[in-house]
């Protein structure tokens, strides 16, 4: 009987475990996780992080309604605990890829690959920081140098490939 | 030299190799000039993650012409983003261990509207304050956090 009761609680367990590691909690941890110790950008999680965004607004309503209720505020901060560290994880995760795209934005722009591996918005942000950086290049140095030498991609115009070598090319 | 009809290609003459040098000279020039703008223009953007898309007077005086463009434009270009995603990306830097704080505010801020409270933040008044909400203040070092 005891033994029994044993592997029923541990099959009961193991049914707990696995319903635990497939909420969408669980898998925004592992996708932060990759994400942060993985060197360059992973695939965006486009389902993953539109049901998270849905989540996490039905969850502030709720909190709103305890607050206003007189749920006993133990239980009121506990839920705003969860919640708060579901945002942090949602926030990181975002911005550790646009500080990857920061790293290696021209890298992206030339890559197809890499491209399809962002979001629509996270395409027009390193769109926008190539732009920037080569603006930002040209004024303050290629404008200033003779005519055959002002491409950012190669050193000169006589070059015959793109061999500017800079190690984020 | 192509008066003189000799092959251009191979004729080693003075001039080609004073042409050489300076060719060379030049493009040296050119890669270390760019690896430095291009690693200051690194520094500036950790700074918008540090500081946030206000600059302090004392970096401000450091930079050129160009590099403060460039500070405002990448300033713009995140904000641009976080507007067609509707969230702000740049509160809730560190994880979170309580969902309120207690804060000292370090230099006068005066009165402030958050949520539905407006507080008068005196110096040397402590808080009790939503995370959220504090972290711009700690950010830029007008609060500090009471960890103690």
């Amino acid at each position: 009987m005891a033994s029994e009761a044993g592997e029923g609680s541990t099959a009961g367990m193991d049914d707990y475990e696995t319903l635990i590691s497939t909420t969408d909690v669980e898998l925004l941890k592992k996708a932060w996780r990759n994400e942060k110790a993985a060197p360059e950008i992973l695939r965006f999680e486009t389902s993953l992080i539109q049901r998270i965004r849905g989540q996490i607004q039905l969850m502030e309503e709720n909190i709103e309604e305890f607050a206003g209720s007189g749920i006993d505020p133990l239980t009121v901060s506990l839920y705003q605990m969860d919640l708060d560290r579901t945002q942090y994880l949602f926030r990181s995760y975002l911005r550790i890829r646009l500080q990857k795209i920061e790293k290696y934005m021209f890298h992206i722009s030339k890559n197809p690959e890499v491209q399809s591996r962002l979001s629509e918005q996270e395409k027009g942000f390193a769109r926008r920081c190539a732009d920037d950086m080569e603006r930002h290049l040209e004024e303050s140095v290629l404008s200033k140098l003779p005519d055959n030498y002002q491409d950012t991609v190669k050193q000169s115009i006589i070059s015959e490939e793109s061999d500017m070598r800079f190690s984020w090319f | 030299m192509q008066e003189e009809g000799l092959d251009v290609q191979t004729t080693r003459s003075a001039d080609h190799y004073g042409a050489l040098i300076h060719h060379l000279s030049l493009v040296r020039n050119k890669r270390c000039l760019m690896a430095y703008v291009y690693n200051r223009a690194e520094t500036i953007r950790s700074l918008i993650w540090k500081v946030g898309p206000v600059l302090p007077q004392e970096i401000q005086e450091k930079l050129s012409h160009t590099e403060e463009d460039y500070f405002k434009k990448h300033a713009g270009t995140l904000q641009s983003y976080m507007s067609r995603l509707d969230l702000d990306v740049t509160v809730d830097m560190v994880p979170p261990k309580d969902p309120y704080i207690q804060v000292r505010v370090l230099d006068d801020i005066g009165v402030v509207l958050s949520d539905d409270k407006t507080t008068n933040f005196a110096r040397h008044s402590m808080h009790f304050l939503k995370r959220t909400d504090a972290e711009q203040f700690i950010s830029r070092g007008l609060m500090e956090e009471l960890t103690g």
